[in-house]
């Protein structure tokens, strides 16, 4: 990982262009300079030089980030944005310390399973028990704080169970002629169980056997806050289980986690992390590329467009694969949308630290999707299906927002082979 | 140092969200794309004409600096705040007001990015042709205080040639309207012509009138490669006596086409002494006759190799390589000065020879790529900041080039202005008759210097040694 102490000669490549200008989603809705790549790389480049400080000021310019990546894309000297800034966050991190309830929450709660479905549970049941029903109508949230409000209404509604309590260990379909693991991630697993089932189904029905190790979250909330330890840890423990499961392709459904996981190469040394990151592969590049995928016959005739994660264009250059796939689907018709891969403002935990900026960097997605006139809006990862239902909904806007695999697996239905939902 | 109280007259006129205070903030209004820095006191962000009004008011009043800024991405430091002062950002006065299709005119706020206008006026089949390479993030505010020009500029002419009207906020917080919609306009002195170009010092600008003209129906781009630079320079000359007039001739020495292979390998002739690409537009039915002839004169200047593209992705081909110079050069040495000397077409040949013998006289490396067409060669020495006895070098080296410029009939600046680099080298183009009409100007319109203060006139010497960083 680049500290602030390597990064003086990536900092010395920006050329103060300003081209970040013309990229940046948060630059698009505020022009603030200070939030634009080209100000925050001169901010750290001033505090190496002893400047300005590590002040409040500097902690929430360095946290004003999507980690989109669309400078980096853009700028003519390839300068790493997003790892100068995360070196930041660890600097900052090191330095004064991250909240107390984020550091009980990188260190305790994502280390620790059990704990983490406990709470899964616990909001499981603060969503059903008429709890938030109260809440919500006695308008106590806003009592309190109107943006606590949005932010409450922005939080998906969690899964009655996780989904991997609900499927086995190890899935094998008929003729299996690769072994994989399926690297869940923590959204699919607590709050979109859909999602897990439907790539399920889609491996399971194209020759893969799938491998469902015990896991623990990928740590990118962690490192993204800069508490690279709590995310080395997390790392460690899940190289060690996918390790030993000893399959030829680590898949994962989740854009920023298949990003993160990439990323343990540099984040732990050795040869076993550098073979863990080179198997791990999206879902929709692990089908075009590794089994030889047929798409089911039922046809599902609507007119779909396709968004591009951030962490799965730019993280890991995986563009073709999802439209090629969606292209194949019996009776749909695509459109591309404008900006299609401009971030659609989640970005981790952004949108809840700074919800209204989010949300109109959203509006925008949401703007540009409805423009295609699609049914159905498709991505790669459950971060940003999130998101965009938010913004969408907000519009009271029909359009559908679906996963890739739920997709593909929507053109098998009524066949047989593929409720694992009894099981 | 403004005081407090100031402080909160200029939030209570533009809110307290359009002012930043902090330090970090400041500093990010601090900069351009040279290579210098200071710190303003204070940075508003207004969002109508009232406002900036009020604000000039109140300099007036309190005796403080106002620094107008676009994007930030000039090149001469016109933008910097040397004596700190307020910075006054442009840019959420962002709106397009206006495309009047019948007659040809867009009405625009300062702080629009150019490349949203010509998206705007294109898709109704007008054309708003200057096209500085900064387009994608430059204001059309800072374009007309710099009368930007780009590579469109041979045929097309720059800004200034489409500026037909324009409303500015004088340095007393009055309101003057020049111009308009009409094409003709002879009324008392061309006010428009004085604050274009005038980089912040004069008025700030709030609204312009732009010049549109329909689009051209079809484009065509080809690549003449030379084995040596003169044979290219020479090239450029015979294409214009013979009368045609090309949209855009860029050129790029053979150091430039070296450093662009190796940092992009598209495949570009490493032995050439120098590229033309040349691109000219018209009617669909005429332009592969001219895009011919073209190709022939090149062969008769001596080209060895021409390459026309067929079609958008071989196009795209060609601009690669020109896109990719600024990025690709940087990457013999970290500090890349730019200078935009013009001279007069005829001279090109002469200039490039004089470049070449500076560099090798200081043992610089220099590299020459720009708009052959029109002059404006782009003179970019690579150096290293952090080495003072190289920036000294460097200093003198562009002292030359400027002297050499001015001696072959051309100009400090073609297109990136004085500011505060070209400051001090002003009165050797314009000599002390010249400057002292200009400076006549500047001192009956902003008597109290409250507008820009420091750039233009003034000639302390910044250099490009990261000055105020
Ligand atoms: C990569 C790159 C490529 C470039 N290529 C070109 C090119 O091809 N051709 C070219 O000509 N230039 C080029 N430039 C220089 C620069 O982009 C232009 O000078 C541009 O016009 C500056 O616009 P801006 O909005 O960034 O203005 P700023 O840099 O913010 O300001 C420039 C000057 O204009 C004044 N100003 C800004 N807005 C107003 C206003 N509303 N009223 C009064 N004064 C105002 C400022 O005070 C300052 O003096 C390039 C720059 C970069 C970084
Ligand atoms: S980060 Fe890249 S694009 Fe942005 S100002 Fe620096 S060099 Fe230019
Ligand atoms: S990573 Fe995205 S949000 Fe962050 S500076 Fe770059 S473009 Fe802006």
């Amino acid at each position: 990982m680049e500290t602030l102490a390597t990064a003086s000669e990536a900092l010395k490549r920006c050329s103060k262009c300003g081209g970040c200008q013309a990229v940046c989603p948060l630059y698009g809705e505020t022009q603030a300079e200070s939030y634009v790549a080209r100000g925050k790389i001169f901010l750290i480049k001033s505090y190496l030089e002893g400047k300005v400080e590590l002040s409040p000021k500097m902690k929430e310019l360095m946290s004003l980030c999507l980690l989109c990546k669309a400078c980096v894309d853009n700028c003519p000297n390839k300068v790493p944005v997003d790892q100068l800034v995360l070196a930041a966050r660890r600097e900052i991190a090191g330095e004064k310390g991250i909240s107390f309830i984020k550091k009980n929450i990188f260190q305790n709660l994502l280390q620790n399973n059990g704990n983490l479905s406990l709470a899964a549970r616990m909001g499981y049941l603060y969503q059903h028990s008429g709890a938030q029903g109260l809440v919500r109508k006695t308008g106590l949230l806003k009592l309190i704080s109107d943006d606590l409000a949005k932010k409450e209404g922005l939080l998906p509604k969690v899964a009655r169970h996780p989904f991997r309590r609900q499927v086995p260990r190890v899935i094998t379909g008929s003729r299996p002629r690769i072994r994989a693991a399926y690297y869940t991630g923590c959204l699919t697993n607590y709050v979109y169980p859909g999602t897990g089932f439907a790539v399920v189904d889609v491996l399971k029905r194209n020759g893969v056997e799938i491998v469902i190790p015990e896991q623990w979250c990928c740590g990118i909330p962690a490192l993204a806050s800069g508490d690279e330890a709590s995310a080395a840890a997390l790392a460690r423990r899940n190289i060690e289980t996918f390790t030993r499961a000893g399959v030829d392709a680590i898949i994962t459904d989740c854009a920023s986690c298949g990003s993160m996981l990439h990323d343990y190469a540099d984040l732990i040394e050795g040869g076993e992390a550098r073979g863990f990151a080179g198997k791990v592969m999206d879902f929709s590049q692990f089908l075009n590329d590794a089994v030889d995928f047929q798409p089911g016959d039922r046809e599902v005739p609507l007119l779909a467009t396709y968004h591009d994660p951030c962490h799965l264009r730019r993280g890991q250059g995986v563009y073709a694969a999802p439209r090629k796939l969606i292209r194949g689907v019996p009776g749909l018709e695509f459109q591309e949308m404008k900006e299609a891969d401009r971030c659609c403002g989640a970005a981790g935990s952004f949108n809840l630290s700074y919800y209204d900026l989010s949300n109109r960097i959203g509006k925008r997605k949401a703007k540009n999707i409805q423009e295609t006139g699609a049914g159905l809006v498709v991505t790669g990862c459950p971060s940003c299906i999130m998101q965009i239902t938010h913004v969408l909904e907000q519009e009271q806007s029909p359009v559908q927002v679906m996963h890739l695999a739920e997709l593909l697996s929507m053109t098998y239905a009524g066949e047989a082979d593929c409720d694992l939902r009894a099981g | 140092m403004i005081p407090p109280s100031v402080i909160d007259e200029i939030a209570r006129v533009v809110g307290e969200e359009n002012i930043f205070i902090s330090l970090e903030e400041r500093m990010c209004y601090g900069y351009d794309g040279t290579p210098n820095a200071f710190i303003p006191d204070l940075v508003a962000r207004p969002g109508n004409t009232g406002e900036i009004q009020a604000i000039v008011r109140l300099a007036n009043r309190h005796l403080f600096p106002i620094i107008p800024r676009g994007a930030g991405t000039g090149l001469s430091g016109g933008s910097l705040p040397v004596n700190s002062g307020v910075v006054l950002d442009l840019t959420r006065m962002n709106r397009i007001l206006e495309i009047d299709e019948e007659n040809l005119v867009a009405v625009v706020e300062p702080g629009v990015v150019t490349f949203a206008i010509q998206q705007e006026v294109e898709r109704r089949g007008l054309f708003y042709p200057p096209d500085p390479a900064s387009l994608k993030t430059s204001t059309i505010g800072g374009n007309v205080a710099e009368c930007a020009g780009g590579p469109r500029a041979f045929k097309y002419g720059v800004t200034r040639d489409y500026v037909m009207g324009l409303e500015v906020v004088t340095p007393q917080g009055e309101l003057v309207t020049t111009g308009g919609k009409t094409v003709k306009s002879v009324t008392g002195y061309d006010l428009t012509r004085l604050y274009t170009g005038s980089e912040g010092t004069l008025g700030i600008i709030t609204k312009i009138y732009l010049r549109l003209i329909p689009k051209p129906e079809a484009i065509k781009t080809l690549m003449a490669v030379f084995t040596k630079l003169d044979e290219a320079t020479q090239t450029v000359t015979l294409i214009i006596k013979r009368g045609i007039i090309p949209v855009t001739l860029e050129l790029m020495d053979d150091r430039t086409i070296q450093c662009v292979e190796n940092y992009l390998h598209l495949g570009l002739p490493v032995d050439a002494g120098a590229i033309l690409i040349i691109e000219v537009d018209g009617a669909r039915d005429l332009i592969e006759s001219q895009a011919g002839r073209v190709a022939e004169l090149c062969r008769e200047g001596g080209a060895r190799e021409i390459r026309t593209a067929g079609n958008e992705q071989e196009r795209n081909e060609i601009w690669a390589a020109r896109r990719a110079v600024s990025a690709a050069v940087v990457q013999i040495k970290p500090t890349k000065i730019s200078e935009d000397v013009s001279v007069p077409r005829s001279q090109i040949p002469d200039m490039a020879r004089k470049l070449r013998e500076i560099a090798l006289r200081y043992h610089l490396d220099l590299v020459i790529f720009g708009h052959a067409g029109d002059g404006n060669l782009h003179p970019n020495i690579l150096c290293d900041q952090k080495d003072a006895e190289e920036m000294e070098r460097v200093e003198k080296a562009v002292g030359e080039l400027f002297q050499a410029a001015v001696e072959l009939g051309g100009t400090l600046s073609g297109e990136h202005g004085i500011g505060t680099m070209k400051a001090p080298y002003l009165k050797l183009e314009t000599g002390e008759a010249g400057y002292q009409a200009m400076l006549a100007i500047k001192q009956a319109l902003d008597p109290k210097n409250i507008l820009n203060p420091g750039k233009i006139f003034g000639g302390e010497h910044l250099g490009n040694s990261g000055h105020g960083q």
